[in-house]
């Protein structure tokens, strides 16, 4: 593999309210590397969205990011992420229909970002802005047009364009598909996977669904409760998941499979815990079947750069 | 006869601009055909689900189903009574809808904050003047809690206190409480995580067994009835393009429109 483009090393992002301290991430530690698509799973309020955040110092306060270092390309630049905000890591928001402005013609908008970010002239950020939206596949004599003329699969291509007009190292997607029927969700996946490969960008991957991680991402890290549950390879975690959740989360995925009409679907029994009642131990252990007396005392660490479970643990000794 | 039929539904959207804009710019009216000619029948005890994409026309026909919305043109048959009959006494029209509930897309806008938990459920038990008396009714309340995995405590709670799998259970119990024969379901498990999906739909498939319901289940996502459906219909434009069980159309689908939804939906198998 190459080197890693970004590092991310036991962070915590806490938010002080009057039910005390809860910590949203907590000791976290991923990397990304140079052209690789980084997915990031997890239910609803698991962490994946506030990391994304985190990258980019996009925490609202109370909310903070209160330890830990973000390294990008050998730069620590947790204290100051606007240096890179934007020029080299930028985002894509979940829904076309707000992340854009209405009132503004969509060629404003994407110029605006490219003298943001680059020093050249008004007439050469047009130009930029005429090919960015031929890129993925806008007929450029639309640069004049509204928002609201587009339809939502349009309106996330030049969501896209504009994350992409700075030339940006790395893209954080937010939940890039899910406001997106399947039809035009494949073509949006398909042309992230095109500009990845294409210019060497990495992308971290926000999503809940595993069909999507399947088809799209290198590598996948499956959050749960803030923490990191399960990281490595997609085929590896998808096929031969170790963490009893990512099994859970694998088998609770409905399938199209013409065998499997009339058969209960696998489910994880109770919900993820709320911040301010975290379980003791390891955060899955109260609807874990595989329970054991270690998990419901000692929050365990990722064993064997696969999983944060002491299951694992138990198989390494075996070994 | 089947227990629910479909017969030339077809619902008309008026777009056109005001009657004085068109005089003056001599523009004809504007229609848009939401639905358009659409005919399905559903067994007893079934699930019939309607797939397709956004602007398809399926939430059009879940609401034509409940009675929310009047077709333009056809009618829906429920167990052998015409649901849109203008000759039918308002009595028999109120049991009539008694006999058909919904499940709403969004557990987050379906339920008034304001009311408790209890109050909600009851609703249409005091609607359709099921049961007489509050103590019976809270009675019927607790048990209807509990059939949907909650507990009877729970009544007095507000929908804010619950999580998004545990609100669309409140959505099922309030629809079970008039007893119906038939739930429409639109989008119900969309707004869900995929492990609250699973639970709710397992909800959903143990209550078909104990009460013979039959579904009509709208949704943009062929995997999630997969393990439900008995039959599934494929909308694209307001047109029922395809028609087939769940076995036949996976394998052997017959139109490209099916093809291409078949082939964009994100399989987690690798082959």
């Amino acid at each position: 593999m190459s080197e890693n483009l970004l590092e991310i090393k036991n962070i915590d992002v806490t938010f002080k309210t009057r039910h005390g301290i809860l910590k949203a991430i907590d000791n976290l530690s991923l990397s990304v590397n140079k052209g690789e698509i980084l997915g990031l799973v997890g239910e609803s309020g698991a962490g994946k969205s506030m990391t994304g955040a985190a990258i980019l110092g996009l925490i609202d306060p109370p909310g903070r990011l209160s330890s830990g270092q973000i390294w990008y390309k050998g730069q620590r630049i947790d204290q100051a992420p606007e240096t890179i905000r934007g020029h080299e890591i930028s985002m894509i928001f979940q829904d076309p229909l707000v992340s854009l402005n209405p009132l503004r013609r969509i060629g404003d908008q994407l110029v605006e970002t490219i003298l943001t970010h680059m020093p050249i002239t008004k007439y050469e950020a047009i130009e930029r802005a005429r090919k960015g939206l031929e890129e993925v596949g806008i007929d450029p004599e639309r640069i004049n047009a509204y928002p609201h003329t587009f339809s939502g699969g349009m309106r996330q291509r030049v969501v896209i364009a504009l994350a992409l007009a700075p030339e940006p190292a790395l893209i954080i997607a937010d939940e890039p598909t899910t406001a997106l029927d399947v039809s035009v969700q494949a073509q949006i996946l398909d042309l992230l996977k095109r500009l990845c490969r294409e210019r060497g960008t990495s992308i971290i991957l926000v999503t809940h669904d595993m069909g999507v991680i399947a088809e799209t991402t290198d590598r996948v890290g499956v959050l749960y409760a803030g923490r990191l549950a399960e990281i490595g390879d997609t085929r590896d975690i998808l096929t031969n998941p170790k963490h009893p959740y990512t099994k859970g989360l694998v088998a609770s995925t409905p399938r199209i499979d013409a065998s499997s009409f009339d058969k209960t679907l696998y489910q994880i029994s109770g919900s993820m815990p709320k911040l301010d009642a975290m379980p003791c131990g390891c955060a899955f252990h109260p609807r874990c079947e595989f329970v054991l007396d270690k998990c419901r005392s000692d929050i365990p660490s990722i064993i064997a750069n696969r999983a944060a479970c002491w299951l694992l643990d138990k198989e390494e000794s075996l070994l | 006869m089947s227990f629910v039929v479909a017969k030339n539904l077809t619902r008309n959207y008026d777009l056109s601009d005001p009657l004085i804009v068109r005089a003056l710019t001599m523009r004809p009216k504007r229609i848009l055909t939401a639905v358009d000619d659409v005919n399905f029948s559903i067994e007893k005890g079934t699930t019939y689900a309607l797939v397709g994409e956004s602007g398809s026309g399926k939430s059009t026909i879940a609401k034509m189903a409940v009675g929310l919305l009047k077709p333009s043109v056809g009618t829906l048959i429920v167990d052998g009574k015409n649901l849109n009959d203008p000759a039918l006494a308002r009595e028999d029209q109120l049991a009539l809808r008694r006999r058909i509930q919904m499940v709403f897309q969004s557990p987050y806008a379906s339920l008034n904050p304001r009311w408790r938990v209890g109050d909600i459920i009851a609703e249409p038990i005091k609607a359709f003047c099921l049961i007489d008396g509050i103590k019976a009714q809270s009675m019927r309340v607790s048990e209807l809690l509990e059939q949907v995995g909650l507990a009877p405590s729970d009544a007095t709670k507000y929908p804010h206190e619950f999580s998004g799998g545990q609100r669309q259970r409140i959505s099922i119990a309030r629809a079970l409480s008039s007893q119906p024969e038939v739930i429409v379901c639109d989008e119900p498990t969309s707004a869900l995580d995929v492990s609250v999906q699973a639970q709710v739909l397992n909800l959903l498939k143990a209550l078909q067994k104990e009460y013979a319901l039959t579904y009509l289940f709208i949704t943009h996502d062929l995997a999630v009835v997969s393990t439900m459906a008995n039959k599934i219909g494929v909308l694209n434009k307001g047109r029922l393009v395809e028609e087939q069980s769940p076995a036949g159309l996976f394998s052997r689908p017959q139109q490209d429109y099916t093809k291409m939804l078949l082939n964009a939906a994100p399989s987690i198998n690798f082959d």
